[in-house]
């Protein structure tokens, strides 16, 4: 199987006065096609930070992040960020829809700022798939909690990028919506051979998930 | 492009409320900038209309014509490669001696004494002034005197009869009276022993000699002498660039609030990998978009007031004063935009991802 983001010996030590702070212990990881893993951990233990350091949203203080076999960390701010828009998808807490867009138009953005052309068919298959084609139209003030978190899945999916990041795609959602958006991640994942990172403290998802990991204190380890 | 107008079709009221504004202020400029220019050309229209290239006045009469004295003798001394021509200026009171009420009637005026010269205004070059015959400005013709009318001036029996109406020939906001110049002597020194006495020399190309007695202006330096003229152009000119500088902090700071308000969604399409360029961009678009539909509308206003007002105030279109004042607005606006980019280049994509 294909490795589609790496972390090699990757470190993050922050700065707090005179105090260095090690956020993040030196950390080796690998995400294949077609997984869907999740990482768990008390709030503070390094989750958001092994995450931006894997999104190129910030650099490591040691080693490298590879996606598809590439350099990513080590580039350009500018490099780093066209990359972010064509190869990740983010599904993030707080719904990543831009209030003023309707849901058809999220998707749409990507092309107008990438001055492509605009993929109707893929746009009508992917909101069939995930049931939100009756909300094409609507603007995100107007859906639920979790139409929303599904127009944002079709949003991270809709450019086809190679990994996904979610950051708590689950929280505000009660139980049987978040089983739903997480089973729909899952199969998402497998059917388009996609790597997706979620992060999460709800240990009810973790049956979906291909592997798990735990982090705590900065220090990340598989759990078996 | 698509978000900025998304976003401006999506939160249309309070867009509406900013345009409001912009449309005030745009038209308030536009108007006083039309109101402004009016009054300025009242001033000046008859003095434009010469073409002169220099308007040769005593030096005792410390800028004012009227009260320069020049004699043939002086005419004679002024040797210039072009034309040069005799003008009498003194103002009169003038009255209607048809009216019911006499008092009623007066308007002030300046009479122009002149020869067959290029100070003709060129609508009645064919008309010859001589005795009583007079062309005067149209804004006569406005307060109802018709060709074949006469009409008194204070302080003198003589009556003059209106041979013709000349268009834009104003000086210091009241109309002229053209008559040949040795009516204007009469009418200045009276019938005994009348001097011949004329009060400016003017001059289309460039004079060679001067005696030491004589000043030469060009136009521009000869209306600014004119009293009153500059300070109120000076009064006009900077409230219209204050109004524009104050419409761009109005605008910049309502543009700045409404992205402060936006940081944590410009923070998440930054996370996505939006550029800055973008999201920078799509803040200056709408900039611009808010001011252009502010002040196309402030300009229909403008025109529209100038169309229903323009008989009763000094009101005149002058689309090269409107083209610098648009581009002052867009460029003015462009800065008080630069805030709000600013403030979108600070925001750290970090913050999207919570902690």
């Amino acid at each position: 199987m294909k490795v589609l983001i790496e972390m090699n010996n990757v470190s993050k030590d922050f700065l707090q006065g005179d105090n260095v702070i090690n956020a993040l212990k030196t950390t080796n990881f690998k995400a294949y096609e077609g997984e869907l893993i999740a990482i768990v951990g008390p709030s503070g233990s390094g989750k958001s930070t092994f995450l931006t350091i894997l999104g190129g949203l910030q650099k490591p203080t040691t080693g490298k992040v590879l996606l598809n076999g590439e350099p990513f960390s080590e580039l350009e701010i500018k490099e780093k960020s066209k990359i972010r828009l064509e190869k990740i998808g983010f599904i993030l807490q707080a719904s990543n829809l831009i209030p003023f867009l309707t849901v058809r138009e999220q998707m749409v953005l990507y092309n107008k700022i990438n001055k492509s052309k605009v993929q109707n068919e893929w746009i009508d298959d992917l909101f069939n798939k995930l049931g939100i084609d009756k909300l094409a139209n609507k603007y995100p003030n107007e859906l639920s909690g979790g139409e929303r978190q599904r127009v944002a899945i079709a949003k991270a999916l809709y450019h086809q990028p190679n990994v996904i990041f979610a950051d708590e795609p689950t929280a505000s959602l009660d139980t049987k919506k978040a089983y739903d958006v997480v089973k729909l991640l899952a199969k998402e994942t497998k059917e388009q051979n996609k790597a997706t990172i979620m992060v999460t403290h709800d240990e009810r998802m973790l049956e979906f998930c291909d592997r798990v990991y735990v982090i705590v204190d900065g220090i990340l380890s598989e759990r078996k | 492009m698509f978000l900025a107008t998304k976003e401006l079709k999506y939160t249309k009221a309070k867009f509406a409320l900013i345009i409001a504004v912009i449309v005030l202020v745009s038209y308030l400029v536009y108007f006083l900038t039309s109101l402004a220019y009016g009054l300025a050309s009242s001033y000046t229209n008859a003095v434009e209309k010469w073409e002169a290239d220099e308007i040769i006045i005593t030096v005792e009469s410390n800028d004012s014509m009227m009260m320069s004295y020049l004699s043939q003798a002086d005419f004679d001394d002024v040797n210039t490669d072009g034309s040069k021509a005799k003008l009498g200026l003194f103002p009169a009171v003038i009255n209607n001696p048809l009216s019911t009420n006499l008092l009623d009637s007066r308007i002030d005026v300046y009479f122009f004494g002149i020869e067959d010269s290029f100070l003709m205004p060129n609508e009645v070059k064919n008309l010859t002034l001589s005795g009583n015959k007079v062309v005067v400005d149209e804004e006569l013709q406005k307060e109802g005197y018709k060709i074949g009318d006469s009409f008194g001036v204070t302080g003198s029996d003589a009556t003059y009869e209106i041979i013709g109406f000349s268009s834009k020939t104003t000086y210091q906001t009241a109309p002229v009276v053209y008559m040949s110049l040795s009516t204007w002597q009469e009418y200045r020194y009276g019938t005994n022993n009348t001097p011949d006495l004329f009060s400016g020399i003017i001059v289309q190309g460039s004079t060679s000699s001067l005696p030491t007695k004589l000043l030469t202006y060009t136009t521009e330096d000869y209306i600014a002498t004119l009293p009153g003229y500059s300070a109120q152009v000076l009064t006009f000119s900077t409230m219209i660039v204050f109004l524009i500088i104050i419409v761009a902090f109005v605008l910049g700071i309502f543009i700045y609030v409404l992205t402060i308000q936006k940081t944590s969604m410009f923070g998440v399409m930054k996370a996505q990998g939006i550029s800055n360029g973008y999201i920078a961009g799509s803040v200056i678009v709408q900039t611009f978009i808010l001011v252009l539909i502010g002040i196309i509308i402030g300009l229909i206003l403008t025109i529209i007031t100038g169309i229903f007002l323009g008989d009763v105030i000094p009101f005149a279109i002058n689309y090269l004063f409107y083209i610098v004042i648009t581009a002052a607005f867009f460029l003015f606006a462009l800065f008080g935009a630069m805030f709000s980019v600013r403030a979108v280049l600070k925001i750290d994509p970090l913050r999207a991802i919570g902690g």
